[in-house]
């Protein structure tokens, strides 16, 4: 047989399994497109000069090496189906006198052929792109910078090798089921496995176990701390849960319908439920595919839609003023210093303050014993049972608010959260009568027990009667000798501005002697603002282009789904027809089953999504971000934009089956 | 009383794009009587299977008429002819036709619960069938589970629980083993006996003298006509073979006759 014969065949191969081998040979050249552009990004220039870079560059790798397992992954699994499909093919090659040398030498030219098609494809793309990308990326971060077309070789090697690798693994994985493989079962390969599906009750029951302990965990976790530690094992037990139910759990409930025979020997129900059977078994875990793919694009692209947008939301609840100095420990003459020279230094660069805080105030970590209250060393401020505690001077709070509360000697006002205390609490044998307060008149955020889930904020008669409760419990070396000092103010100038009376402050502070103080810290929004967009923005980008590159994985597996689905209906749709069913009674039944089936991952989705927003509002506040609003409409614009898409697709493939199946 | 009647009954096939014409049927007609049990013979593309097809309504002939009880069923409705073909005719095939998706006994009711019939109902219908058909112990079972000769009862089973008034079969026994075959030809003769109205379509000698008449198409047009009226199956299956002996040399004279 001449050479030419091989390459011959392979070509016509591939054009006769156009149906399959097209749309892998897309995923090749996406994927590998991606994978160039990601490393085209951390390996860029241009990023490197940029404020936050580092962070960029570990975001971007991170991204890259998940492309590549995503990919190597998402390209066995579209190969493996392609075999599966062409089994026949091979049996009929074996039996007319090609052995699986010859065999595997075809399919080595074929896999070639995809493989340059995919890297040449992918790379051509991938540099036509990239400068689009990176142009993206700049403008997301508002950095200004122009990139020029690059082609980035240290990129295109790791690519390069990449996904030869990645190709020849799959290339031995098609020769390992060739080698296993039998000529009569090449020949009925894809004949195999009609058999009814068995009920697996503990695997169902398993399922549901585990998917509703997922979600209980996901709604009751309160803390944001917390929220960061469970959530990977909820997402964890949701995916075991949704494969579970989708391959035993939907088995199941299909079977418990077919007992009642009322309800399935009806019209409508008893091709359904019996197609349904048959069609779960087939594509369970396919479709626990898709559903987990949809979650992990709904759960990215909306949190870090979410994040990127809550930028400003996030800073502000960092710092409530755009400007603020803390001092620890400061005496009330002290302050005076203080404020007069951040006046000064105000007055000097012609700036004005707007919305002035200035609060005195002590906070420490507590612990909480029924109404008494007792000091927590340093050391175990991680405990459970320490409760921070926040006090304010009553005329601090009474000029803050413009009210005029009095209090007696031996009474406290007190807000809780998310914490409970009695009519009295008791200080080291001294008891106080408590008055409690609904609303904590916005005077936490200014302290750094903003931090804290729960916490008791207390208003005391006087600064002295706070020092006396705080010497009364503390410990030998209690680093307290003074309240500490708030001064936050807003400005109505530019970022520039602002960082420049930022630095103004902080020299100022620092060249004054005058001024008693454990520490002062001087902030800034703006000072953070650059880092906080690198990190923001950069998940943002990589939250969109993970979730197109999930996206497109998902379209795929539905497109292989219905082409399958079709071949394996056409049969039935025929015999159907020859039974009594009329043609749009047939379509109509099809028409429910492949509805359901290719809709039930999207609704898992939508419903896992549900489940896990109040855990992802937490994980959210653990990042600063308790706009739960803006999150909610993130959510809900992702869900209607997917969903739209998921639709198209649907009903584009569903074209394709159609056409097949009749 | 006439069943079925078929007069003139004519199927031209047209390529995709029309450029030649092959006559499946060319001028077809006979009529069947209640009670009677018929089988057609022919070779490969003499138009059994268009003959089928169109008494079937799978099929729309390109001229003549398919009279079932008086009724044309060439000109019913493309919405009501499913209908229709599940209230009279019952249909057995070569394949069998099951669906694997259902067990033996959903197959059955599939006519039924497609008519919307309670499932007490399809449940008292069935047993007696079941019985007579000997399939009573596998109605729990698959498809892929029973024997061919099974599966073709069970196609029969099908195509009885709707009390149609023809049963077409379409060569029934084509894909069994001589046993099997046998007991399906019996099984044909008995409910025959019992008054149910069969065509059959086949190549098989032997089946088709089981039937009380055997028609013979040749190029699409009713050639011979057999009776069995008293003759054993032995006789009926000598007749048959000089036959189709005959319609083979009459096939071979006529191209001799061409090639003078």
């Amino acid at each position: 047989m001449s050479k030419m014969f091989y390459a011959k065949l392979a070509v016509s191969n591939i054009k006769k399994n156009g149906k399959f081998y097209f749309p892998y040979i897309l995923t090749s050249i996406g994927t590998v497109m991606m994978f160039y552009i990601m490393c085209f990004i951390f390996t860029n220039d241009g990023i490197s000069k940029m404020t936050g870079s580092v962070y960029i560059k570990t975001i971007m790798i991170f991204g890259t090496v998940i492309i590549g397992i995503f990919a190597s992954i998402f390209l066995f699994y579209t190969n493996s189906f392609l075999i599966k499909r062409r089994k026949k093919e091979f049996g009929l090659f074996n039996i007319l006198g090609m052995d699986k040398r010859n065999l595997a030498r075809v399919l080595g030219i074929e896999n070639l052929i995809v493989a340059a098609a995919g890297l040449i494809g992918g790379l051509l793309c991938g540099i036509l792109f990239s400068r689009l990308m990176i142009m993206i990326l700049a403008k997301l971060l508002k950095f200004n910078i122009s990139f020029g077309f690059q082609i980035s070789i240290y990129a295109v090697a790791i690519t390069f090798i990449v996904f030869i690798a990645i190709f020849i693994l799959i290339y031995l994985n098609t020769l390992r089921q060739l080698h296993f493989a039998k000529p009569i079962e090449l020949l009925y390969g894809s004949n195999v496995g009609e058999r009814e599906p068995k009920t697996k009750w503990v695997l169902a029951i398993m399922g549901a176990i585990s998917l509703l302990s997922g979600y209980f965990i996901a709604i009751t976790t309160d803390s944001p701390l917390a929220a960061i530690g469970l959530f990977f094992i909820a997402v964890l037990l949701v995916i075991i849960g949704t494969y579970l139910l989708f391959i035993a759990g939907s088995i199941a409930l299909l079977k418990i319908l077919r007992k009642n025979k009322g309800y399935y020997y009806q019209t409508n129900h008893f091709t359904t439920i019996s197609g349904m059977l048959y069609r779960m078994k087939q594509n369970a875990v396919g479709l626990a595919n898709i559903c987990i793919l949809s979650t992990m694009v709904l759960v990215m692209i909306s949190t870090t839609v979410c994040m990127y947008l809550g930028l400003d939301d996030a800073l502000r609840n960092l710092y409530p003023r755009n400007i603020e100095v803390t001092a620890q420990s400061i005496s009330v003459q002290d302050c005076q210093y203080l404020n007069e020279i951040i006046e000064k230094t105000l007055s000097e660069s012609k700036n004005s303050s707007i919305d002035t805080i200035k609060l005195r105030y002590l906070n420490f970590m507590v612990s909480q014993k029924e109404d008494s209250l007792s000091f927590v060393s340093n050391g175990v401020y991680l405990n459970n049972e320490a409760t921070a505690a926040l006090f304010i001077p009553l005329d601090e709070y009474n000029r803050i608010n413009n009210s005029s509360l009095s209090l007696k000697e031996n009474e406290l006002i007190v807000f809780l959260k998310k914490t409970a205390i009695g009519n009295n609490v008791t200080f080291a044998d001294k008891n106080y009568k408590t008055i409690k307060l609904t609303d904590d008149t916005g005077l936490a955020k200014y302290t750094s027990i903003k931090y804290s889930d729960n916490y008791l904020m207390f208003i005391a008669p006087s600064e002295k009667a706070i020092m006396n409760i705080y010497n009364s419990i503390a410990l030998d070396k209690a680093s307290n000798t003074n309240l500490n000092y708030y001064y936050g103010f807003d400005t109505n100038v530019n970022s520039a501005s602002q960082l420049e009376l930022y630095n103004n402050i902080n020299t100022a502070l620092n060249n004054s002697k005058s001024i008693h103080s454990d520490q002062i810290y001087v902030g800034c929004a703006e000072s953070i603002r650059e880092e906080f967009l690198t990190i923001y923005g950069g998940l943002f980008f990589l939250g969109i282009f993970l979730g197109i590159l999930f996206m497109m994985a998902t379209v795929l597996i539905i497109y292989y789904k219905q082409v399958s689905e079709g071949y394996d209906d056409k049969q039935r749709f025929e015999i159907m027809q020859k039974v009594g069913m009329s043609r749009t009674e047939v379509r109509s039944t099809v028409k429910t089953q492949v509805l359901t089936v290719f809709f039930l991952p999207l609704i898992a989705a939508v419903i896992h999504i549900a489940a896990a927003f109040k855990m992802i509002t937490k994980l959210l506040e653990a990042l600063n971000l308790t706009n739960i609003i803006l999150f909610a409409w993130c959510v809900l614009g992702t869900v209607v934009a997917f969903s739209l898409i998921y639709a198209l697709v649907y009903s584009l493939t569903a074209r394709a089956y159609y056409k097949i199946v009749e | 009383m006439t069943i079925l009647e078929i007069n003139n009954l004519k199927k031209i096939y047209t390529t995709r794009f029309g450029s030649s014409k092959v006559q499946a049927l060319s001028n077809v007609s006979f009529s069947v009587e209640k009670g009677e049990y018929v089988a057609i013979m022919g070779e490969s593309g003499s138009g059994k299977t268009t003959l089928l097809n169109i008494i079937a309504s799978l099929d729309k002939p390109t001229s003549g008429e398919v009279l079932l009880n008086g009724q044309n069923i060439v000109s019913i409705s493309e919405k009501e002819i499913s209908s229709f073909r599940r209230d009279n005719l019952g249909f057995v095939f070569q394949d069998f036709n099951l669906l694997d998706t259902f067990s033996i006994q959903d197959n059955i009711y599939l006519p039924l619960v497609l008519c919307g019939k309670s499932y007490d109902e399809m449940n008292a219908r069935l047993k007696p069938i079941a019985a007579k058909l000997d399939i009573s112990d596998i109605l729990s079972k698959y498809p892929y589970e029973v024997s061919g000769g099974q599966k073709q009862r069970t196609a029969v089973a099908r195509a009885l629980i709707t009390t149609p008034q023809l049963i077409l079969a379409d060569e029934p026994t084509g894909a069994l083993d001589s046993k099997s075959a046998d007991s399906l030809l019996s099984l044909f003769e008995n409910i025959n006996n019992e008054g149910q109205t069969v065509l059959m379509v086949t190549h098989s000698i032997k089946a088709a003298s089981h039937a009380k008449r055997v028609l013979f198409l040749r190029d699409g047009e009713v050639f011979h006509q057999l009776y069995k009226a008293n003759m054993t199956k032995q006789e009926m299956f000598a007749k048959i073979s000089d036959t189709l002996t005959v319609l083979a040399a009459g096939a071979n004279n006529k191209q001799e006759n061409k090639i003078k």
